[in-house]
């Protein structure tokens, strides 16, 4: 065999195997796509009550007691809030009217 | 009946090996020696070094027949290494190590990033070049295969391969094949670091996405489907790789799974081993020719590697510098010595960088590259 011939085989057989995992990665990426489309659908139907997560409710609270300045509640009444508070300031022993609160949001 | 002494001893000593054995025999026993030494004392690639040096050992030691075929036309049997050597001859040992080292991988990393497979790919450049050099230096297109396969870096294959397409080159290319794997951490810094910048190994990749067990679990039976249909000389490889990774995903196999990766593969390695370096007689070793395979083989190792890094780094600059070029080197197979070694120049360049995830992917593509490569030289050059 010509060296010309060794080289012609060497592009044709490094091409080949370029040619075999480029249509593997092609195929993984789409199989990935595709199971993240089902898991993606699949979540939705199992959970079809479910509405989006609860926004902000963002009220603005300035009759909290005598916490100075302004507070943000997410997802909290004002009576929680206001025990939150009576608790922290008890148990940080700092008077309620020297306490900032600026915003209190119910955790998940 | 009378008794000489002298004579006893004298006849002793003409039926013992001592006088049957030739120097070149001689040089073998010392070549086996010095393959233990390695194996044992500097940890070469251990599991597979010991039992080769071991079975060229036992071949070279004269008057034992311990690969010798049956006598014909006598019930005598042969040697017990000539019938486990059935099992390289046929290529059953390669496609049973295959099975074991796919229930051991996890093929995980390169689901996550496919682009992995393009650098298993690149580093198969080094099978090609040393096959064009192979040619220019007078080898056989088959035999010129076989040595080429060296640069994949991946024993099973080579060994597969190379019984084949150019048998009687077995001993020289399975040395050749394992030393340099084990020798992976001293040939590869010196190439990463002459063609990456400091920049470069300096990247920090983006950590990996989280690969669900369906994705693992269709992707051996994908690949299988495709490879094999694109190339069915490469079933046994391939097929083996991913059954044995499908029993580590599946998760419904644990025992097979198990056997699979520990008993079956060091069993295997055992008979591939002895009977591979059996085969490494006088005659078929000590030539000119496996000088020349195994400074071929180093030239397909390099080139490998550089094949890799420099479609690393392609990729580094396509990507806006979120690869590390370093990853490519690993595309080499030799799992997952390769990898380790793309983490350590990483860290040395900069120490809060782990790449050990992210040259897997490289890393596992490249025992299918090289399967590949093996299948298309098989398809071309194959009886």
């Amino acid at each position: 065999m010509s060296i010309a011939d060794s080289l012609s085989i060497s592009v044709f057989g490094l091409g080949t195997v370029f040619v075999v995992l480029i249509a593997l990665s092609c195929l993984v990426m789409a199989q990935s796509a595709i199971f993240r489309n089902i898991s993606g659908a699949k979540e939705t139907k199992a959970a079809p009550g479910r509405q989006e997560p609860e926004k902000p409710v963002n009220t603005v609270c300035q009759d909290m007691g005598p916490s100075s300045g302004e507070l943000k509640l997410f997802g909290v009444d004002e009576k929680t809030a206001a025990m939150i508070m009576a608790i922290v300031s008890d148990q940080s022993e700092i008077p309620l009217s020297e306490l900032q609160f600026k915003t209190i949001s119910a955790l998940d | 009946m009378s008794f000489s002494f002298g004579e006893t001893i004298s006849k002793i000593w003409e039926t013992s090996g001592f006088a049957a054995m030739t120097w070149q025999q001689l040089v073998m026993i010392i070549v086996a020696c010095l393959l233990i030494y390695l194996a044992i004392v500097k940890k070469f690639e251990p599991l597979l070094l010991l039992t080769i040096a071991f079975g060229m050992l036992l071949a070279n030691l004269p008057l034992t027949g311990i690969m010798a075929g049956p006598p014909e036309g006598s019930t005598e049997p042969g040697g017990l290494l000539y019938y486990l050597y059935m099992g390289v001859k046929k290529g059953i040992y390669p496609s049973l190590i295959f099975l074991g080292v796919g229930a051991m991988t996890d093929f995980g990393p390169l689901i996550a990033r496919p682009a992995s497979l393009f650098l298993g790919a690149a580093a198969q450049f080094g099978i090609y070049m040393a096959f064009v050099i192979a040619i220019a230096l007078g080898f056989s297109p088959q035999e010129a295969a076989s040595i080429g396969i060296i640069g994949g870096a991946d024993g099973p294959t080579a060994i597969y391969l190379t019984t084949r397409l150019a048998p009687e080159l077995l001993p020289a290319i399975a040395v050749a094949a394992y030393s340099y794997m084990a020798l992976i951490p001293v040939i590869q810094p010196p190439l990463m670091r002459l063609i990456t910048t400091k920049k470069e190994r300096e990247i920090k990749m983006e950590q990996l996405r989280e690969v669900s067990k369906v994705e693992k679990i269709v992707f051996p039976i994908v690949v299988t489907i495709i490879t094999v249909l694109l190339l069915p000389s490469v079933a046994p490889l391939i097929g083996m790789l991913m059954l044995g990774n499908l029993f580590k995903e599946s998760g419904v196999v644990d025992r097979l799974s198990n056997t699979a990766q520990n008993a079956l593969i060091n069993i295997v390695t055992i008979f591939l081993g002895v009977t591979v370096g059996a085969t490494a007689v006088a005659e078929n070793f000590l030539r000119a020719e496996t000088l020349k395979i195994i400074a071929l083989g180093l030239t397909a190792f390099m080139f490998s590697t550089i094949g890799g890094l420099l479609l690393g780094k392609l990729m580094c600059f396509l990507s806006g510098g979120k690869i590390n070029p370093l990853i490519g080197s690993a595309g080499v197979s030799a799992v997952p010595m390769a990898a380790r070694v793309a983490q350590v120049e990483g860290q040395k360049a900069n120490p809060s960088n782990f790449l050990l995830m992210h040259a897997m992917g490289p890393n596992v593509a490249g025992v299918i590259g090289s399967a590949v490569a093996a299948g298309v030289l098989l398809a071309l050059f194959g009886g």
